[in-house]
């Protein structure tokens, strides 16, 4: 369970965050929505603990972020950034153990444990064909999933995502939702995902923060998001609503005409 | 092959080269008493001497390379040999001698100077907006500029003998040794080699970014302290005592990672052995080269590195742009 209480997080002397508050239960799934600058990636780092709050509490399993070491703080929490580290010149094996990090101590030695997540990290993730690859020759989309099982190996209870799909084509997108989904639903993941997608977030998470200017604009079940038509100010675009051909969901379009000054 | 294999291969090399090369231009015409005197008395611990500031600078560049994700940060190029290399000529040219902890002033301002400017070139490149490779290697590039101006200002307001001294020592030497400064020098070199050991699997990690290393559970800024201060007094040590001796740390780690990969388990016991062996066969030439004259060995190195520098320049541009 992660319980954030009225976090405000300043960063050089100017308000980044604004009161935030939510909750998110294991086997959850929240997107966060947001315009640029909105403050989503200061929230998730501040997650991540990399950047101190200001104000507020962080309770990560009812104990405070600050009083986790950055190990424990592992076994709660793992990331996965936007795109995967094309210089990073370690086999795709050698990458996703190294996600056991936080598991071991000064002496410690590859367990059966470690095997298992690892064995387990890669047959979610369909990473089987690549292990023995290089990760500067993978595909963005390949990469993603690489990324994603390194994270998946680390057996953390929650699962933080930095626009996963921002980089993938069409084809690699959906797969890399399905998968995120498949992790949430199959196996219990909690899900944290900054995203732009905004029909991907009302489709598959089940909750739905929506950030302008470091403050909450919206927060609730995602059903609800597109009725509660919060999106031309979450924006300051105008959108249009259109059923999804083949599922007859509605799904949102960014409008031709620009938002009336 | 496996990264054990190629250990192994550098390790047989490396004992070949430091059982033979005390015998290299020993002269036939000598009687064995003054040989063997020559052997046990200057070869044996130079040889001795090289492989450890060898295996020391080399495993400091590594150090460097794996934080900073990028084949041209090294100890030299940031500056930080620069500022060892200050405090050590201040401590010459004014004449400060005194011990703390059993260490000389020498060596100690040297370690000074070291942390100091690692402290001043990583806390410019993280000013602003966030951490930036680019600003980190020119502010690397301006310190050691400055450094030398402070360097040649010593020197200058120096006796002769302190300015002879002074000038000697900066082109890097293994030549003025006897086994009590191996004997100082070992024991340091050695437990900074071994903790940097101990941190493997953080330096694997950091190499993925801070990001990804602070979410698998690496306490990311307390590593890179500790082991800014541990490679200041490896630094310092070797540079009190032979002076800046420039791009041992930065080719040998490369050519590490080229044959055995960018695992640290591997990488750290090969650069140390690679580096000692090197160094070992840079002052065999230092020495050999215009006999009876001896060429200072940081003259070789660096000699060597400048076009390696310009090399990996020319290979990484997309790395800095």
């Amino acid at each position: 369970m992660i319980d954030i209480h009225h976090l405000s997080i300043d960063i050089a002397q100017q308000r980044r965050l604004d009161d935030i508050s939510f909750q998110i239960k294991p086997h959850d799934y929240l997107c966060i929505l947001g315009a640029n600058g909105a403050g989503k990636s200061t929230l998730l780092k501040a997650l991540m603990g990399i950047i101190p709050k200001s104000a507020g509490d962080i309770l990560i399993a009812n104990t405070p972020l600050e009083q986790l070491s950055q190990k424990q703080l592992a076994r709660q929490l793992s990331y996965v950034a936007q795109s995967h580290n094309r210089h990073l010149d370690f086999t795709v094996t050698e990458f996703i153990k190294m996600g056991r990090y936080p598991h071991h101590g000064l002496f410690a030695h590859w367990s059966h444990e470690d095997q298992a997540a690892f064995d387990n990290a890669i047959t979610l993730t369909h990473t089987e064909p690549f292990l023995a690859r290089r990760i500067p020759t993978l595909s963005g989309g390949e990469g993603q999933r690489v990324m994603i099982a390194a994270a998946l190996c680390q057996q953390a209870p929650f699962l933080l995502l930095d626009e996963p799909s921002s980089f993938l084509d069409p084809r690699h997108q959906v797969e890399v939702h399905h998968l995120i989904q498949n992790l949430n639903q199959q196996h219990q993941v909690g899900i944290i995902e900054v995203t732009h997608d905004i029909n991907h977030a009302v489709q598959h998470s089940e909750h739905i923060l929506a950030l302008k200017a470091g403050k909450t604009l919206w927060t609730g079940p995602s059903a609800d998001f597109l009725t509660s038509s919060t999106l031309p100010e979450l924006y300051d675009q105008p959108f249009v609503m259109t059923a999804h051909p083949e599922t007859g969901h509605q799904i949102a379009l960014p409008s031709e005409q620009r938002l009336r000054q | 092959m496996s990264p054990r294999y190629i250990l192994l291969i550098i390790a047989l090399i490396c004992v070949v080269i430091l059982l033979s090369t005390p015998y290299f231009g020993l002269s036939h015409h000598l009687d064995s008493d003054v040989a063997s005197q020559i052997l046990m008395q200057i070869r044996i611990p130079r040889v001795l001497l090289a492989f450890i500031v060898g295996a020391g600078l080399a495993v400091c560049g590594l150090v460097f390379q794996a934080m900073f994700n990028n084949p041209l940060a090294t100890p030299f190029t940031l500056g930080v040999a620069s500022g060892a290399s200050l405090g050590a000529a201040i401590a010459v040219s004014f004449s400060l001698t005194f011990t703390f902890l059993g260490i000389d002033s020498i060596s100690l301002l040297a370690f000074l100077g070291a942390l100091i400017t690692i402290s001043f070139v990583y806390g410019i490149s993280r000013f602003g907006s966030g951490f930036s490779i680019g600003t980190l290697l020119l502010a690397g590039v301006a310190v050691s500029f400055f450094f030398s101006s402070l360097i040649l200002l010593t020197q200058y307001i120096s006796d002769v003998t302190d300015s002879f001294r002074i000038l000697r020592w900066l082109m890097g030497s293994l030549s003025i040794v006897g086994y009590q400064d191996i004997g100082r020098l070992f024991p340091i070199i050695g437990l900074v080699i071994a903790l940097i050991f101990y941190f493997r699997r953080e330096l694997n990690l950091l190499m993925a970014g801070d990001e990804i290393a602070l979410s698998r559970g690496v306490a990311v800024m307390r590593v890179r302290y500790i082991l800014f201060f541990s490679t200041s007094i490896c630094i310092g040590a070797i540079v009190a005592l032979c002076g800046p001796i420039g791009f041992v740390g930065m080719m040998v780690p490369h050519i590490c990672r080229l044959l055995i990969g960018q695992d640290h388990h591997w990488l750290i016991p090969a650069s140390c052995l690679f580096g000692g062996g090197f160094l070992i066969l840079c002052d065999c030439v230092a020495r050999l080269a215009i006999a009876p004259a001896e060429i200072p060995v940081g003259v070789i190195t660096t000699l060597l590195g400048g076009p390696f520098f310009l090399w990996l320049l020319i290979r990484s541009r997309t790395h800095i742009s």
